[in-house]
């Protein structure tokens, strides 16, 4: 900013843009109360009813002894296909993002297609949602735990992929240089420089994608799965609301459990 | 964590401390081993045979199947009717992540205010009363509860009070969604650099006029780029509670999955991937206007 003209002008273009992403957006949801359909009633016959009845369960759960079991039990199959998935999601993230930063490449068009085709497959695999994995995993390999698990790993290993190959790229490069002047080969560089360096924060967001893996691994139930999910579903088609809430309350718990562990050890982790 | 001595290790031994995060980590390597211990023995599905020779010979048919081999007639992902058709639950479907994305902003820009711990208990608050603590507990209560239940369940809850159509889909990933913008603004005030709302609190600015003029415009443009990064995690979505709510794509998926329509599938995937693909591109183009 050397004189008051660019600044000025920048000022305008901001001021500009802004006017414009406003008008964007009223206008895109503006058209988008189009496409509901308000004509033939918004409610169903007796929605309202069920309105109040989901509502006034959510406060008197039903606590029988039984039913919390089965929730436990509920939970804990939950967590497990969370944290399987995790652990394929590792094993498709890690080797994937390392190349997908084009870090390890020999030369710079070997980078290029690296970087190119990796992210291209990433891409892919975070672009379909973990239910729809599923229900193709179920529909050509039939009801198997492992559907759960490659259902959730296989999107969840795409954006830890490609986190993990924007945080090696932005390493800062001073340190590296230094490595490098002292003879260390690119792999030496990438080991005991780049990794290193990156390392807390690839932990500090897997740690954030462990909590998420938790709600998504929840929902996998629908399926036919198993776990909170499959349990909030079986409440529901008997309209037993109290046992709905038992089954949501525990997810909640649970969910805010592992986000207060993952918040405390990612702000140690990176303070 | 309590500070250990310097004394306490020898000066030069690689000897590593326990640390809430190595401990941390090694608690999640130990949650994996018991995971896959208990889907691999602990459950009354065999998992054993998953990885077995029928494993591939199942997806390589089902993958031929979704190329339409062995059936009579053009497969659907040939035939210009069906894709206009599919194409007509597209729009609705976009319709339906725009229409979320929309709902969720409304309801978190009216709340996160008052979800900010400076703006309400902090340096900003010309006062301390319960009144305003509470409001700030039930604030950060709604938004837990909210984020913490999946899309998918809202929209099993929902289907019971609305009928069906993009509406009680769009609700559901307003609900979820809600939660996620309404922390994440929070979050935004929380960490901004205070001095331009102290200035002005200094000159004689009421707590209003201080959110005004100082918070909202540094808070704005950060909600936008999250705003638009939901959007793309919305559309991804869309498909999912739309096998619930009945509206877009994914009321047909489902029943083109169950129907064995699988020509119909690999149409609807096709459209599903442009949806993400086209929603990601926008995305990225309104946030770099944003910046």
């Amino acid at each position: 900013m050397g004189t008051e003209a660019p600044a000025e002008v920048g000022r305008t273009r901001t001021i500009e843009s802004r006017r414009a992403i406003t008008l964007i957006l009223l206008g895109a949801f503006a058209l988008s109360l189009f496409g509901v359909n308000w004509s033939d009633g918004v409610f169903r016959p007796r929605g309202l009813g069920a309105v109040g009845e989901t509502l006034g369960a959510m406060f008197r759960p039903d606590l029988s002894p039984d039913l919390l079991g089965v929730a436990a039990a509920a939970a804990w199959q939950t967590a497990a296909y969370a944290v399987a998935g995790l652990t394929v999601a590792l094993l498709i993230g890690i080797p994937l993002g390392v190349i997908a930063s084009g870090t390890i490449a020999r030369s710079r068009v070997g980078a290029v297609t690296q970087i190119g085709m990796t992210r291209a497959v990433l891409a892919f695999f975070r672009a379909i949602h973990e239910l729809v994995w599923a229900l193709l995993f179920v529909a050509a390999l039939g009801l198997s735990p492992m559907a759960a698990v490659l259902a959730l790993g296989i999107p969840y290993g795409g954006i830890l992929g490609r986190i993990y190959a924007e945080l090696l790229q932005d390493v800062p490069p001073a340190p590296l240089d230094a490595l490098r002047r002292s003879g260390a080969s690119e792999w030496r560089v990438f080991l005991f420089g780049r990794l290193p360096m990156a390392l807390p924060d690839m932990l500090s967001y897997t740690f954030y994608r462990l909590e998420c893996g938790i709600r998504s691994a929840a929902v996998l139930g629908w399926v036919g799965l198993g776990g909170l999910g499959f349990q909030v579903q079986i409440a529901l088609e008997d309209l037993a609301y109290a046992r709905v809430w038992t089954f949501l309350w525990v997810l909640v718990v649970m969910v805010v459990l592992v986000d207060l562990w993952s918040s405390q050890v990612r702000r140690r982790i990176v303070p | 964590m309590s500070q250990v001595p310097l004394a306490a290790y020898p000066v030069g031994s690689r000897r590593t401390r326990l640390t809430f995060v190595s401990g941390s980590a090694l608690v999640l390597v130990a949650l994996m081993l018991s995971s896959w211990a208990y889907i691999a023995f602990g459950q009354s599905w065999p998992s054993h045979g998953f990885f077995s020779g029928e494993t591939a010979t199942r997806g390589w048919s089902f993958l031929r199947d979704l190329g339409g081999h062995g059936r009579e007639g053009t497969p659907a992902y040939l035939d210009g009717g069906a894709w206009a058709e599919a194409g007509r639950l597209a729009l609705t479907t976009l319709a339906m992540s725009v229409l979320a994305a929309g709902i969720a902003a409304l309801g978190a820009l009216l709340t996160f205010m008052f979800a900010a711990r400076n703006v309400m208990l902090g340096e900003l608050a010309p006062y301390r009363s319960p009144v305003w603590s509470a409001w700030f507990g039930i604030v950060r209560l709604a938004y837990a509860l909210s984020r913490a239940v999946p899309e998918l369940i809202w929209a099993m809850l929902l289907v019971f009070i609305f009928s069906p159509g993009i509406l009680p889909g769009a609700l559901a990933l307003a609900i979820h969604n809600f939660g996620i913008l309404g922390k994440l603004s929070a979050e935004v005030v929380e960490g901004l650099d205070m001095r331009p709302a102290r200035a002005l609190r200094t000159s004689g600015a009421g707590r209003l006029q201080v959110i005004v003029y100082a918070i909202l415009p540094a808070a704005l443009p950060r909600f936008i780029t999250y705003l638009f990064y939901r959007w793309e995690v919305i559309i991804r979505t869309t498909l999912v509670v739309g096998l619930v709510a009945a509206g877009g794509l994914g009321m047909e998926f489902r029943l083109a999955l169950s129907h064995f329509h699988y020509t119909s599938v690999t149409l609807l995937l096709a459209w599903y991937l442009l949806l993400v693909l086209g929603v990601d591109l926008a995305s990225a183009a309104m946030r770099r206007l944003a910046r």
